[in-house]
């Protein structure tokens, strides 16, 4: 009998006994001293050498934007017929990054897969920041951005009101839905983790931020109760929001008239690549933070096994769709329809339409091998490589078939400018700022939930007390 | 709130508080406030709710204030307007200026010979909108694009405002006491003046200049038009001896054939009309004309031909004595002295394998007799434009006319003008609204010619290369601020002004006026009255002036036939011809589109109108035909070097469908040196035309070379073809009768929304492609009519031009001579339209009379209108484009229009400040809207009447009718976004026999 | 019932005639001190803008 087949009493099959989800032995004191010593170390030349880097890029991006501000958007870009590029490429692209950390956080929690325990807390948290970036572009992309706020229905005394019908405004509460949601869901399972930051540490000043941050967290029975219930209910709302959010950013694609955007498969298809652009962000970041942070016995090999066969079912979903894409393309004899598939693949851009298609269908299937998804190496080259090729599918989306789309004498070449390529680069600077600081502030597993699955917390009914 | 102090600022810069301590004021008035209730009470501790001690010293009123004033000021910070300005009604109105009530005034403009009479709407005492004047029999109310934009060179930047003598600002006074100074002295030596002006079309300046002539024996006067074509009046004075000004009659012509000739491109608003009245066809059985053109470039007729072969231009005068052969040997008579012994009878080579072509034209102009036509392209060598007037004299054409005209000079007669100024011939020089600086092809010569003449002055409109050369600059009155007259076949045109001087300018008329008191001579003081004086004597009786004023113009009844054709001058031409040879490159030298000689370059309107045929603005490339792009390895935008016996130019070259083989094709009147908006655009071509006015437009032995490098084209339309799609449709008389709608079937469409019901009104368009010549003169009417803003040529080159009404020009067929279609694109005012639904924050929508309807001020510019609209016909402005305009450029807007900020989506609105100028007209005067009442700007401004506003919902409308037509049909209807545009089928009236423009003959 | 029994004319009264030492004699324009030393100066002249002038002579067609 082995001692981590902590669920059940009496004899498991070898083949039913999960493997472990830690490496070594792990207690519930060993766990807090990993995790939760970590941000009241100092952070080392390393670290501080990252931050740099990062904040260069997010304080490039933000002059960029002023400079756009100052300007408009002729600073970038933007054309006619190509009206949205780059500002809603990386609007899409953020918001798909985040749902990696909702599904990891919300859905496998409801499915009860005890693997998330150990890597929701930062999987959330990369959500969190990708939102954040991706809510920038909404902002800085209209023509007259001092006059935003007019996307949300304030009363006013014009008698005027927004109009709901457009998927743009669908998209506000969308969006807004997912942060607050994400936060809330967030900052509430970090509450009994930051309660036993605050009574660890020593200084007075870490005490008061994590006594006004625990909200009066005291461990009590009661407390835990709510906490389970709120966590639950939470879970359950967010759950929702991993497939009605990017849907509803579809949406802005779907119900337009633009051939090539009106497809009833972008739904679907946006979401499973929202999840699939998620989840290789999650593995290169958590494959770095392993690394780090010596967290290699909680987040193991397993946890980036895992997440790996998740990317690769992604990746089929995506060539699916692409397939499904060419099949409708053919199948609708329309010719806009076809004219948009076929530019995708021998147009102007066609090269996009390629590298796309490698970064995100070919090139992942590396994955079926489990010494790939063992791998470093491969992990991170086709994370990258998925990134890249999820970038250049919305660039393929919304430029490709913008640019050619029903009358020729619209038809027009998008080029960008470098104020495109600053602001993209402000955003990953701002991303991973907000990851690096996480990092050193927060504690990144959330040991509650972790503690939840060792060996030692499941109750054994008269099992043997041997380790 | 307390009471604006002092300190506040005045009243027209509205500020709130700058400082907190503004608002707070003086401690005095603190302690006043807080003694509000109950003077010298303390306040009492309201805090006590929370168990708070209550804050010392800060009381909950002083609290509150700090916040508003705080929010207000981050507020007002965030609301402060930029460009507010005073405004203040008069106190002592001019007499003529009612604010909000526009003034017309009759007028005409001169452009070479031509003569437009316009209508000229003034707003505040301005002039903002030039169309035709619609009492002119001739023009009916139509005039071309060049006229309509020339309203913005009144308020021109770069306009001299005040003389100036040696490069300082001197008074009028001081000029031309030198300018007299100069005359007098040389008519006191008897040395000759020589005096450039342009063409002389003014009866009044003609007499004016033959009182200066009286006065001042030795002047030697030549009338310079670049672009009026030297070969033209060359021709003239050979076939005719003298120069004749010539005139279609489209309205008489069955059967027309060009020689290069581009008489539909705008320039001949009358021959625009006749055009549209012929072409615009109810029924197959309507008696419909033909048109035949044989050209080297695309021009815009050449698109509109029923039939269309590209040859050499060289080779045109050869192929048309051969059609004179033919005509001959059918029995048509020919003048007394025609000698066509040079000319081999015969097909002519370049139509081999096509030879039913060749009998399907003299068929056609045999059968049609007096009511054929031949039209020679201004630029075209002097032998085609004699077999022209051959072959109309053998027809006794009925549909041409012309009347004895002032003669042009040539660049011969300019190159002699050189060689006398070289040789120190003249004692003075005067240059009058010409540039021969900059359009002597000799450019070099010039100057140094010049410099030897000891005065030279200066009479125009802004400093240009020749008023470089000159030492006495007067600054001329625009035509917008002057009196003159001109003849046109239909009437006598005046001119009168519509606004009182901007600048210390005067008449250049003026100024010579006072050249003949100074030399002794009687003449008034004001052209004003010389004009008045003139017209008194002649007006016909119970006209008087103030009603020809009124009208613009008065009617005559013009026998303006042509003069008898000088058969004797034929053997000389055709040998010319016959021994005529296509050999190498030819260039073609022709005025460009959007600047004619050079004079509009400054123009940016026009600059940025894109050229009807290539879609470029500004920029002048070197068209080069598919075939030797092809052989020579050119591609679109790659610079070559352009070189011709000397001069070369390095400049971008486009290839050009249609084009004949060995034929290249360059504008004039680009590359200037002067002008803020003109500086530096395109390339000066006139360095390579010739001194041979036989043929100095069309010049063979050019070499053209790869040179390295690639120019980003700001071109409006970089894609040619319709790719199959249903977008323009064009029929041959044969499927308009029998098969109207072709293939097509009108779509079901199925909606599960309830179609919006239109209760008074329901705005409707129809534009019949049969009629729409591609001119463009819609898109400038509309660009003057409501403000779009001129954006420049890196902007352009990005694809973020701003016109509201476009001209989509698309080649179908083969490139090497391609079918050509043109159709106006302008928002379709959808019923169910796509815009509407994707604005998040309603910024679009549709009016209860059927229009899609844009409010600037709510749009926030997220653009997703501008994707899902189908057509492409919403315009963003990406950037400021109109922030740097200050007055006087700013005095063109139209202010019933708003000038849109940056941010902003923005299109068509079918002018509906016009709509509801009228329903607010009809509505005071308790009447219906009549039936064409409303004229969209593009409405008025298309000469062949192209373009019909009106209400969908009235049975008996003009755009009712024309909706049921049976070539009609809608853009993209497949999608149901129900535009409110039909467009009708154009149509094509080749013979019925085969030989039709589509893959028609060409080189290979 | 106030401690001390109001006499409504006599307040207004002493408002009236208090009013403007209360409310700041700057609101009221009534600050003789003058502090600021007079009224500011009126903002610089815009560039004078071109006179448009109705033409000569000229006959309109229609107003």
């Amino acid at each position: 009998m082995r001692a981590d087949a902590a669920n059940l009493p009496g004899d498991i099959p070898e083949g039913l006994i999960e493997p472990s989800l830690t490496v070594g032995k792990v207690t519930p004191g060993s766990l807090d001293d990993q995790v939760l010593a970590f941000p009241e170390t100092r952070p080392p030349k390393q670290w501080y050498i990252g931050l740099a880097i990062t904040l260069t890029a997010l304080f490039t991006g933000l002059g960029f934007i002023g400079y756009t501000f100052f300007t408009g958007i002729g600073a970038w870009g933007n054309n006619s017929p190509v009206f949205w590029a780059f500002d809603i490429i990386n609007f899409v692209f953020w918001v798909g990054i985040g749902h990696a950390g909702t599904l990891i956080s919300a859905i496998l929690f409801l499915f009860r897969k005890r693997w998330r325990n150990a890597i929701a807390r930062f999987a959330e948290a990369m959500t969190i920041f990708a939102v954040m970036c991706a809510v920038i572009f909404p902002l800085i992309h209209v023509g007259r951005p001092w006059l935003a706020f007019w996307l949300f229905p304030y009363p006013n005394q014009r008698a005027l009101w927004t109009n709901f019908r457009s998927p743009l405004l669908w998209d506000v509460f969308a969006v807004n839905t997912y942060f607050s949601v994400s936060l809330m869901f967030w900052y509430l399972g970090l509450i009994p983790d930051i309660a036993s930051m605050r009574d660890r540490t020593t200084s007075r000043l870490r005490r008061t931020i994590y006594t006004v941050l625990a909200l009066g967290w005291r461990g009590a029975a009661s407390h835990w109760q709510h906490y389970e219930k709120a966590y639950l209910l939470l879970a359950g709302l967010a759950t929702g929001l991993v497939l009605s959010v990017h849907s509803v950013v579809s949406f802005d694609f779907a119900t337009s008239v633009v051939p090539g955007w009106h497809m009833t498969i972008f739904p679907p298809y946006f979401v499973a690549g929202a999840i699939f652009a998620g989840f290789a962000m999650v593995v290169m970041v958590l494959v770095v933070v392993r690394e780090t942070m010596q967290l290699k016995n909680l987040i193991t090999m397993r946890h980036l096994d895992v997440m790996n066969k998740v990317i690769l079912a992604m990746s089929c979903i995506m060539g699916y769709s692409y397939m499904m894409e060419g099949f409708t393309a053919w199948y609708s004899m329309n010719e806009y329809l076809h004219h948009g598939f076929m530019n995708i693949i021998t147009g102007t851009y066609g090269w996009a339409g390629w590298l796309t298609i490698s970064c995100n269908i070919l090139i992942p299937q590396i994955l079926w091998f489990k010494k790939a998804r063992a791998s470093y190496f491969w992990m991170i080259f086709i994370a990258i490589g998925v990134t890249i090729g999820m970038w250049f599918e919305r660039f393929v989306i919304i430029v490709i078939s913008l640019h050619q789309d029903y009358l020729p004498s619209a038809w027009r070449v998008y080029r960008p400018t470098m104020t495109d390529f600053g602001i993209l680069l402000g955003t990953f600077g701002l991303f991973f700022t907000l990851v690096l600081i996480f990092a050193r502030v927060l504690p990144v597993i959330a040991t509650t939930e972790v503690k939840a699955i060792l060996p030692d917390a499941q109750p054994h009914h008269g099992d043997d007390h041997h380790a | 709130m307390k009471t604006r102090l002092p300190e506040h600022g005045p009243v027209e810069t509205p500020r709130f508080w700058r400082t907190l301590d503004e608002r707070i004021e003086t401690p005095e008035a603190q302690r006043a406030a807080q003694d509000e209730f109950l003077p010298g009470a303390v306040p009492g501790p309201f805090d006590d709710v929370h168990g708070l001690p209550p804050q010392s010293g800060f009381s909950r009123r002083d609290f509150l204030g700090l916040v508003s004033a705080t929010a207000a000021l981050a507020a007002t910070v965030a609301c402060d307007r930029k460009g507010q300005g005073t405004v203040v009604p008069y106190t002592r109105r001019p007499v003529e200026i009612v604010p909000g009530v526009a003034n017309y005034y009759a007028s005409a403009f001169q452009e070479g010979r031509r003569v437009y009479p316009v209508l000229v709407k003034t707003r505040e005492g301005r002039p903002i909108h030039i169309t035709g004047n619609d009492e002119h029999p001739g023009v009916k109310g139509k005039t071309s694009p060049r006229a309509m934009a020339d309203v913005l060179r009144l308020y021109d930047p770069d306009r001299l405002r005040a003389p100036k003598a040696e490069g300082r600002t001197v008074g009028w006074a001081e000029a031309e006491s030198r300018l007299h100074g100069a005359l007098v002295a040389a008519k006191a030596a008897g040395r000759p003046v020589l005096l450039i002006s342009g063409a002389v079309a003014s009866p009044t300046r003609k007499a004016l200049l033959a009182d200066l002539k009286a006065a001042l024996p030795a002047l030697e006067h030549l009338a310079f038009e670049p672009a009026a074509g030297d070969a033209a009046e060359e021709a003239a004075q050979a076939s005719f001896g003298q120069s004749v000004d010539l005139q279609p009659r489209l309205a008489k012509a069955k059967v027309i054939l060009s020689l290069g000739a581009d008489f539909l491109n705008g320039e001949d608003p009358e021959a625009l009309g006749a055009w549209g009245a012929k072409r615009r066809l109810k029924n197959a059985k309507d008696e419909i004309n033909r048109l035949w053109v044989l050209e080297g470039p695309l021009t815009l007729t050449g698109t509109n031909a029923d039939v269309r072969v590209p040859v050499s231009p060289s080779r045109l005068g050869a192929m048309a004595y051969a059609l004179a052969k033919e005509l001959a040997a059918k029995g048509v008579a020919v003048p007394a002295g025609t000698d066509l012994s040079s000319i081999s009878a015969g097909v002519p080579a370049e139509l081999g394998e096509t030879s039913k072509l060749w009998s399907n034209l003299v068929k056609d102009l045999h059968r049609a007799g007096r009511n054929a036509v031949v039209l020679c392209g201004a630029q075209m060598p002097v032998e085609a434009h004699q077999a022209a007037h051959l072959l109309n004299a053998m027809l006794g054409s009925e549909a041409i006319s012309g009347r004895a005209a002032e003669p042009l000079a040539t660049v011969r007669d300019l190159d002699a003008a050189v060689q006398g100024m070289a040789a120190g011939r003249y004692a003075a020089a005067i240059f009058w609204d010409v540039n021969p600086a900059f359009a002597f092809p000799r450019a070099s010569a010039w100057k140094e010619a010049v410099a030897k003449v000891p005065f030279r002055a200066w009479i125009g409109l802004m400093e240009d290369e020749t008023a470089a050369q000159c030492q006495v600059l007067l600054p001329e009155n625009h035509w917008l601020e002057s009196w003159g007259d001109f003849t046109t076949g239909s009437a006598e045109v005046l001119q009168q002004p519509t606004i009182g001087t901007l600048y210390d300018t005067r008449h250049g008329e003026e100024v010579l006026l006072g050249v003949i008191r100074a030399l002794g001579g009687h003449a008034p003081a004001s052209y004003h009255a010389y004009l008045q004086g003139r017209w008194q004597k002649s007006l016909p009786l119970g006209t008087s002036f103030e009603q020809a004023l009124h009208d613009g113009l008065v009617k005559i009844e013009s026998k303006a036939a042509l003069p008898a054709f000088r058969g004797a001058s034929v053997a000389a031409a055709a040998r010319r011809a016959a021994g005529s040879k296509a050999e190498g490159l030819e260039l073609v030298l022709f005025p460009g589109f959007a600047t004619h000689d050079g004079r509009h370059a400054n123009n940016s309107w026009l600059q940025e109108t894109p050229d009807p045929i290539t879609k470029m603005t500004w920029d002048n490339p070197v068209s080069v035909s598919v075939q030797d792009a092809k052989a020579l390895g050119i591609q679109e935008g790659d610079f070559v070097t352009l070189s011709l016996e000397g001069a070369t130019l390095r400049l971008p070259a486009i290839l050009q469908p249609g084009q004949a083989k060995g034929v290249l094709a360059l504008a004039l009147g680009y590359g200037r040196s002067t002008g803020g908006v003109a500086k530096g655009v395109g390339a000066n071509a006139y360095p390579l035309m010739g001194l041979d006015p036989a043929s100095a437009n069309v010049r063979p032995g050019a070499r053209l070379a790869k040179a390295g490098g690639k120019k980003d084209l700001s071109r409006t339309q970089s894609h040619h073809r319709m790719e199959g799609r249903d977008i323009v449709r064009s029929l041959t008389m044969d499927e308009f009768a029998h098969n109207p709608q072709g293939h097509h079937h009108k779509p079901e469409l199925v909606s599960l929304y309830e179609d919006q019901t239109f209760p008074d009104h329901k705005w409707g368009m129809v534009i019949d492609l049969a009629a729409c010549v591609g001119c463009s003169a819609c898109v400038v009417a509309c660009q003057s009519e409501n403000n779009v803003p001129v954006v420049g040529p890196e902007q352009v080159a990005r694809g973020r031009e701003m016109h509201w009404i476009r001209i989509d020009r698309y080649y179908e067929g083969e490139l090497e001579n391609p079918k050509v279609v043109h159709q106006p694109m302008l928002c379709q005012h959808c019923d169910s339209a796509p815009c509407e639904n994707v604005c998040p924050v309603n910024a679009t929508s549709h009016s209860p009379d059927g229009l899609n309807q844009m409010a600037y001020n709510r749009c926030v510019g997220t653009r997703y209108c501008g994707n899902n609209c189908p057509y492409k016909v919403r315009r963003f402005n990406f950037l400021e484009y109109t922030a740097y305009k200050t007055e006087p450029e700013t005095l063109v807007n139209n202010p019933e229009v708003t000038v849109r900020p940056r941010g902003v989506m923005e299109k068509c609105s079918f002018c509906v400040q016009r709509i509801n100028d009228v329903k607010i007209r009809a509505k005071g005067e308790a009447r219906a809207i009549l039936d064409g009442e409303i004229t969209t700007a593009c409405m008025a401004g298309c000469p062949s009447d192209a373009i019909v506003f009106g209400d969908l919902k009235d049975p008996k409308s003009k755009v009712a009718q024309l909706v049921a037509a049976s070539r009609a049909y809608r853009v993209l209807e497949e999608l149901g976004a129900k535009p409110a545009i039909t467009y009708l089928a154009d149509l094509k009236n080749p013979p019925p026999n085969g030989a039709s423009s589509e893959g028609g003959p060409h080189a290979s | 019932m106030a401690a001390v029994d109001r006499k409504p004319v006599l307040d207004r009264l002493a408002a009236l005639v208090a009013g403007p030492f209360l409310l700041g004699r700057r609101a009221l324009n009534l600050d003789w001190a003058q502090a600021e030393g007079g009224p500011p100066k009126p903002p610089p002249a815009a560039p004078a803008p071109i006179a448009i002038t109705p033409p000569p002579h000229a006959i309109k067609r229609r107003g």
